[in-house]
């Protein structure tokens, strides 16, 4: 160890900079990962929904008006009518449909408040195709109307004078109920000062279902999405699922294009065009500045590794040739080449260890430097490892070959006097 | 000394012309990542009006008789839309006070247009009063603005730019045409230039950076409302509004639809005003105490008014600090690379030491071969950056339409890469210029 420690301590320049350069790309790659990873999430949450066969009609906002009810409802009966439409709901808060959303504010009898997404529409789960894992789905009896902008006569009113059902995702179930059972608990508004709710009763849970803020579902915050038992009256925007059968996918899509047109033909307000897409068209738009983010994010990683092999390499290199005398005359005192070739591996572990340490410290500076100026939670402790581990596996291929060079002098370089 | 170590510094830089080209390259990329980042948020960051933006300002006081709106939610506050606008009434009452050198009420709206030539288009929309125009430099080609009297009696008149005109009656000499805006006619009167400030600072709920949306037409707001067209969006109403018009169709009498912008040369000018204002918002007193709300004005200025918009999208800020922290990485490998390749020729610096080079000029030569180095970078980084920007320009993001790079920026490279070049080289000339001159000697 002696042997390895006494010439750093003699020539610091070149260590020190491997030392800064491995400090420098592991803060940087910490950084890198969790940004990714952040990015990552949302791409990478299970939808819930059948995406195959689904179909999202939405920018429907009638000319100066309100749609009615019977509109609305006129939508989708003319959607059913559809060869190859199984299902079509009038909804509000859809999958990928994020021109406008609800959040609710829950609170179970133990655990913290969460903040979720609401999905309103009648037979949501048959239409997005959603897997009950327990309890019942919605009865029509307890669905009442609601609408965007638009009255919808008595006990259509955020609060309807009585306790509504609920429908939550297993995520939710676990996070507001711990270990019990979900299906029938009650649940409330924290902040009851703005609404004098009567509260909401579990009645079923299904498995997933991904919150249409895509952008909020990070850290285990995807299925934070409950369905409501509301269907759409008069309202100031329509929107619609449609599930369709996999046989028919093409002709059901081009039949709802044309039913949509002429269902609702020149209404739109200020010229606008309903958007008829596949779920897996909206999610591929949805995520669009997120792909690009992460390929930026990717060739940023790129550039670093590159970067830093090429330095020390360059580095170790040129050290490893400065001490080709040295190493000679260890081998001609008997050491052999193992022993040269682990001394500079030992060596660089040391010093890219040291970087580490460092990196670690300028990570979390550059975190707190991040969510300064850009809406981020703290790094997590994991990444630190991540990024350690990248940076020794750098660190020792980029000393490989240098190393091997230097344990190939042969003892016979000592008695020369360059 | 300087020609003679500048000789040195060009030699040194062609011994060893991999390293010297690997120095090169890592300086070049770090160089350009960092300048494409930077020269978005340059051009993000721009005065929308240069000569102009200084002296206008957004004015507004609250008169919505309802209750504060916001609804707070766990992850992230919510609320209504907050761009100070105005209802119609308290925007007139400003236009008419007179107390800003030049005033305009402004709003965007949407809406479709028609000649007896064309077919209808979506156009934006620009509903304003008659200083609009001069207060905001709208150039015109042609024709003349509309003028207050025409506001008042909420006249039917049009300003058009160049393109609408092309568009819509094929040529740009269109005074005296009719334009049909939601089967209104409105009577054009001047032909305006292309207008279209980044960012689009008096208009920031329609978009805030666009290389394709502008408003091409300007009409009286006054006009704009007896033909139908209302704003898409509201910032609050009044509690007797409806719920259908807070949504669709904006109802303009009780909601605020208005943003009153003013110019207002001196300090003198503002402090005017914003007692003026302070006075139109104490006015309110009674009738918001009964929705327990107090007086609330603010008098904004253009920055003020971006910075509180937050109009500079996050990530663009995330990109620049990510850039700047990779060129800190190449500028520590740069200069490992460069301290290698200059402790290798320690013999040869020994024996300059011996021969009288003081410790000064072998380190002036040292720095200036890693000045050399960095500019070289610099000059490899220009390409990489026009490519980097046009990266981005394929990204459709709306604002990255501005992703250029301008003379400013053009220069700043070269400063940049100059500034590196030295920070880079100091402390590797600074460990060659301590190479003892005899010990050299002997050993070489």
């Amino acid at each position: 160890m002696r042997s390895i420690l006494a010439p750093l301590r003699k020539h610091s320049l070149m260590p020190a900079l491997v030392l800064l350069q491995v400090a420098l790309a592991c803060a940087i790659l910490c950084n890198v990962f969790f940004l990714a990873w952040q990015r990552l999430q949302p791409m990478l949450a299970p939808s819930g929904v059948d995406a195959d066969n689904l179909i999202l009609v939405d920018n429907l906002a009638a000319q100066g008006r309100t749609y009615t009810a019977a509109e609305s409802v006129a939508g989708e009966e003319a959607l059913r009518a559809v060869p190859g439409v199984r299902a079509a709901s009038s909804g509000f808060g859809l999958p990928m449909v994020s021109i406008a959303s609800l959040m609710v504010n829950l609170q179970g009898p133990t655990h913290a408040a969460l903040s979720v997404n609401a999905f309103f529409g009648k037979d949501l789960v048959r239409t997005l195709g959603l897997h009950m894992v327990a309890g019942r789905d919605f009865l029509p009896s307890e669905y009442r109307p609601w609408g965007l902008g638009a009255s919808n006569g008595p006990n259509s009113d955020w609060d309807t004078g009585v306790t509504q059902p609920i429908i939550i995702t297993q995520t939710l179930a676990d996070k507001l109920f711990g270990t019990a059972p979900a299906v029938g608990q009650l649940l409330h508004d924290p902040d009851a000062k703005d609404k004098s709710d009567h509260g909401y009763q579990v009645v079923g849970v299904v498995k997933h279902l991904l919150r249409n803020e895509v952008g909020l579902a990070t850290d285990g915050r995807a299925d934070y999405t409950v369905l409501l038992a509301r269907n759409i009256g008069n309202t100031a925007m329509l929107s619609y699922a449609v599930r369709v059968s996999p046989a028919m996918r093409d002709i059901a899509l081009k039949g709802v294009k044309d039913a949509i047109k002429r269902q609702f033909g020149g209404a739109t307000a200020g010229g606008a065009r309903a958007r008829v897409e596949t779920y897996n068209h909206r999610r591929d738009s949805a995520f669009k500045n997120s792909r690009a983010a992460l390929w930026l994010l990717l060739g940023m990683v790129l550039a670093i590794v590159i970067v830093t092999l090429v330095g020390i390499m360059g580095l170790t290199g040129f050290w490893v040739q400065r001490r080709t005398r040295q190493i000679g005359i260890r081998r001609a005192l008997g050491a052999r080449r193992a022993h040269i070739l682990g001394y500079f591996l030992t060596e660089n572990l040391l010093i890219v260890s040291a970087g580490i340490v460092l990196g670690m410290v300028l990570a979390y500076a550059g975190n707190i430097l991040l969510m300064h100026y850009y809406e981020l939670p703290h790094l997590p402790w994991a990444y630190l490892p991540v990024g350690a581990a990248v940076m020794l596996v750098i660190g020792q291929v980029g000393v490989l070959a240098p190393a091997m060079r230097a344990a190939a002098v042969p003892p016979v370089v000592a008695t020369r006097s360059v | 000394m300087m020609g003679y170590s500048m000789e040195l510094a060009w030699h040194g830089l062609r011994r060893y012309p991999k390293t010297t080209a690997l120095a090169v390259l890592t300086v070049a990329i770090g160089l350009a990542a960092s300048m494409t980042t930077m020269a978005l948020l340059h051009m993000l960051s721009a005065d929308p009006l240069p000569g102009r933006s200084q002296h206008l300002y957004l004015a507004w006081f609250d008169a919505v008789q309802a209750k504060s709106q916001t609804y707070k939610s766990l992850d992230n506050d919510w609320s209504t839309y907050d761009y100070k606008r105005l209802k119609t009434a308290d925007a007139e009452a400003l236009l008419a006070a007179h107390k800003g050198v030049l005033q305009a009420a402004v709003a965007d709206l949407d809406a479709q247009m028609a000649s007896d030539q064309r077919e209808p288009s979506n156009e934006h929309v620009l509903a304003t009063s008659s200083d609009f125009i001069p207060m905001f430099g709208v150039a015109l080609r042609d024709g003349r603005p509309w003028t207050a009297a025409e506001d008042a009696a909420r006249a039917p008149v049009a300003v058009i730019d160049t393109e609408l005109a092309q568009k819509l009656f094929g040529t740009t000499k269109a005074i005296g045409q009719v334009v049909q805006i939601k089967h209104h006619p409105f009577r054009v009167i001047g032909i305006s230039q292309p207008y279209a400030p980044q960012p689009h600072f008096y208009g920031l709920n329609a978009w805030a950076y666009s290389g394709s949306d502008r408003e091409s037409i300007f009409v009286p707001f006054g006009a704009a409302v007896d033909a139908g067209l209302a704003s898409s969006s509201t910032d609050g109403c009044d509690d007797v509004t409806e719920k259908s018009k807070q949504f669709i169709a904006i109802d303009p009498i009780h909601c605020e639809w208005l943003a009153e912008w003013v110019q207002l040369d001196t300090a003198q000018d503002v402090a005017a005003y914003r007692s003026f204002l302070e006075h139109s918002a104490q006015q309110q007193e009674n009738s918001l105490a009964s929705y327990g709300k107090k007086p609330q004005w603010q008098l904004l200025s253009v920055q003020q008014w971006l910075t509180l918009q937050n109009v500079i999208p996050d990530n663009v800020r995330l990109n620049v600090m990510l850039a700047g922290s990779f060129l800190l990485l190449c500028m520590v490998n740069v200069a490992g690379l460069l301290a290698a390749k200059f402790m290798r020729r320690g013999a040869e610096v020994g024996i300059r030491r011996a021969l009288g080079a003081s410790r000064r000029a072998v380190m002036l030569h040292h720095l200036l071969e890693a000045g050399m180095v960095c500019l070289l970078g610099g000059v490899l980084a220009w390409p990489l950056t026009l490519l980097g920007l046009s990266l981005l320009r394929m990204q459709d993001q709306g604002f990255t339409d501005l992703a250029r790079l301008d003379v400013a920026m053009f220069a700043g490279l070269f400063a940049l890469a100059l500034g590196v070049g030295v920070l880079v080289g100091l402390v590797p000339s600074w460990r060659v210029s301590l190479v003892q001159p005899g010990l050299q000697v002997k050993s070489a």
